[in-house]
Parts: structure tokens; C-alpha cells; sequence
């Protein structure tokens, strides 16, 4: 999904390049960085209850020896690694969870974009490595990455918790109803997008350390 | 929710970072301009953003961007773990740098805690090789750091300083960008 171009969005740059040029580009980045401190807080309301409820049901499927699968493609494919590090390796005295990042095995990934697709290479490897009761974490920003939703379906289907993560409208996922727990982070920009979703994931993963309990 | 306030302090204090963050994006792309790559490292989470950094620059999220040269130091296992092996952990990034940085090349170095070994090494051997050298350090009292440019995001708590990096480095590409089409609009 394309963002505006710079034009768009430093107007003063192509309007004007003299001395003011500076203070413009000071101020838009000030706003920036206002936006994703607005964006968090709001998302603190919308979903401060949701992600307790999420906790309690990943704290509680991990109680019951879960593992977590998490996903997701590019900048997203990052996050999906630090939730899998944030979750197996946590701060102490955390106690670690068996997490494995499924963008992370370069052999395993190429193998299957080559043989089968590329939209099918995590629901493969989900395919082959899940179990009923773990927990798969999916990230998009559209929410309409072909393998991160036949992923969630694949999970799905071996009666794993889903847990979803995505920008804009919610996309696909949102629409299809594919996880059975969504948070969207309703902006345009990626960058606040990956920005807030990385609070939204951090709080998830401090909750389930308390079964939910945020108080 | 307390975990969300937890978050308010660290990310508006860096609208304090803001100038510093335009004289490093000037000075990022005066490297691209000659001709560098960016080169870019960190551990645990902070080698996540390592990757998310590069792919940042080399894959434009807005359509039309040129792609610049950026590569990450963390993707291979067999290479961090063969260099660990022999020369120690303190020296994955330093002995990768001196394979492959060139004087006009950028070194980002990412450490959470403000404190990792090897990011130091990392930073100061790019330093005497000519890069041109970005910290992106956290923590409550980070260490020092010979690095051209410092940019310290301020929380005890790691994962709300990586926070505050993904911000600062989705920053760090769009100003980057913004010097590169406009080297008139000079840092202050």
C-alpha cells in the first residue's frame, strides 16, 4: 500500500526553499511525532479492554503449554521477530515462552516460495509445526497480505488462538473476520501504523504477565 | 491504562531531539549523495530494527522513492556465530564492518540499554574507518559514545525504548529523503 508522495506532505519544500525552510521542516516533524503520542492514547481507549482479553486468553493458553507462531512480511516481518524474541526471551523475571518466528528460517522460506507460492509459506509452515491450543500473532499493516491471512485461516482450522495485527480499515482481515482477536490501528501511515502496533504488542505482551490485569 | 501513561513522557520528549535528528538526516544524505551504503546493527530486539532499518531504505514505503544501499548485520546466523566463535561476541559487527564498510558509508548502531559491547565496537571501529556514525542508544543513562551523531531515546524500560527507535528511524528515511531532494533546506 503506496503513502503520499513528499510533495504532499513537505508542500513548503517545493513551495519554497529560502530561510523558512527549516522551521517548516522542524515544525512537521514536531507533528509527527505529536500524531503517533494521540494515536497511542487513543488506541489505549478503543482497545486497553481487548488487549486485557487477549492476555488472558494467550497467559491461559500458554499456562496449558502453547507455543506462539508470529508473522508477517518486510518491516512487519521484524515485529513478528520481536514478538517472538519479546516472548522467548523476555525482560526478567519474566518466565520465556516457546516462540518461533516463522520469517526467520531463510531455507524453510525460499523452499516453499519456490515449490508452492509465496502466499502459502507461513500457513505451511503453520501446517506442519502447529498445534491446537497454540497461539498464532499475525502483522500487516493492509491487513490484505495473502500469506498472513491464509496463515490465520490455516491456524483456523488446527483450533489455534488467532491474534491479529493491522492498519488502515482492518482490510481483509477485518472484513472476512479471520482472528478472534483484531487491532486496528486506524491510520494512513505506515509508519504510525508499525509505531503503534508496536505499543499495542509490548502492552499485550506485559498483560499476559499478569493474566489481563492492567490495573 | 498505566501501561499506555508509561509511554507519554519518553515519546514527547523527543520533540527535544528534533534538530539533532534533521543535522543527522543532512548529514545521511550527504554520505548517499558520495555514494555510500548504510550499514546498520544492534542485539535482540534492537537487531529487529537493524533489519527494519534496512529494508526501510532499500524497499521505499512511498512509491516513487528512490531505493538507497542498506544492509543489515544480523540476518546471517552462520556468519554472526562463526565470528562469535572465534573472534567473540563483542566483535560480530566490527569484523563484518571491516569486510564490507567503505569510508562514504553510514554506520547505525542500535542499543536499547545504551551499554552493548559490540554495538560500541561496532561504532567505533566504523568511526576509524570513515563512516559516518549514528547511535540510536536508550536507557537512563546511556554510555558515551564517540558517535558523529547521539540520538538517545530515555526510558529504563527497553521495549518503550524501542518504541521511541521506530519512530526515530522512520524519521531518519523520510528527512533522509527530504535532504536528498532538497539540499537547500539546511540543518540548524
Amino acid at each position: 500500500m503506496s503513502e503520499p508522495g513528499l510533495e504532499t506532505l513537505y508542500p513548503f519544500l517545493y513551495a519554497d526553499t529560502g530561510p523558512d525552510c527549516h522551521d517548516h521542516l522542524r515544525r512537521s516533524t514536531q507533528d509527527k511525532i505529536a500524531e503517533i503520542i494521540t494515536l497511542r492514547q487513543e488506541l489505549a481507549g478503543v482497545y486497553g479492554q481487548r488487549l486485557a482479553a487477549c492476555a488472558y486468553d494467550m497467559a491461559t493458553a500458554f499456562d496449558h503449554g502453547a507455543r506462539l507462531f508470529t508473522f508477517g512480511n518486510g518491516g512487519s516481518s521484524t515485529d513478528a521477530q520481536d514478538v517472538a524474541q519479546t516472548f522467548a526471551h523476555p525482560p526478567a523475571p519474566a518466565r520465556p515462552v516457546a516462540a518461533i518466528s516463522l520469517a526467520q528460517d531463510v531455507a524453510v522460506l525460499t523452499a516453499l516460495s519456490n515449490d508452492v507460492g509465496y502466499d502459502r509459506v507461513f500457513a505451511r509452515q503453520l501446517a506442519a509445526l502447529g498445534r491446537h491450543g497454540d497461539v498464532a500473532v499475525g502483522l500487516s499493516t493492509s491487513g490484505g497480505s495473502p500469506n498472513v491471512l491464509n496463515a490465520m485461516a490455516e491456524a483456523r482450522r488446527l483450533g489455534m488462538l488467532t491474534v491479529g495485527f493491522v492498519g488502515y480499515d482492518g482490510g481483509k482481515m477485518a472484513q472476512d473476520d479471520l482472528v478472534d482477536h483484531l487491532f486496528v490501528v486506524p491510520s494512513t501511515s505506515v509508519h504510525r501504523i508499525q509505531e503503534a502496533q508496536t505499543t499495542l504488542y509490548h502492552v499485550l505482551w506485559e498483560l499476559t504477565q499478569t493474566r489481563g490485569d492492567g490495573s | 491504562m498505566d501501561a499506555f501513561e508509561r509511554r507519554v513522557g519518553p515519546g514527547s520528549a523527543l520533540s527535544d531531539a528534533v534538530d539533532q535528528i534533521l543535522r543527522a538526516c543532512q548529514d545521511m544524505a550527504g554520505r548517499f549523495r558520495q555514494g555510500g551504503k548504510l550499514i546498520v546493527f544492534g542485539n535482540g530486539g534492537s537487531a529487529t530494527d537493524a533489519q527494519h532499518v534496512a529494508v526501510e531504505f532499500v524497499h521505499p514505503v512511498i512509491v516513487g522513492k528512490p531505493a538507497l544501499p542498506a544492509l543489515s548485520l544480523t540476518n546471517d546466523a552462520a556468519m554472526v556465530t562463526g565470528i562469535a566463535r572465534t573472534e567473540g561476541l563483542d566483535d560480530i559487527f566490527a569484523a563484518q564492518l571491516r569486510l564490507l564498510a567503505s569510508p562514504d558509508d553510514i554506520a547505525v548502531g542500535i542499543s536499547a540499554a545504551g551499554d552493548c559491547a559490540n554495538v560500541l565496537r561496532g561504532l567505533d571501529t566504523a568511526r576509524e574507518l570513515g563512516l559516518l556514525t549514528v547511535a540510536l542508544f536508550g536507557g537512563a543513562e546511556p554510555r558515551q559514545t564517540a558517535a558523529d551523531h547521539l540520538l538517545v531515546a530515555r526510558s529504563a524500560d527497553p521495549l518503550i525504548v524501542k518504541e521511541v527507535h521506530v519512530t526515530i528511524y522512520h524519521l531518519l528515511w523520510e528527512l533522509t529523503h527530504v535532504y536528498l531532494e532538497q539540499p537547500s533546506a539546511v540543518a540548524r
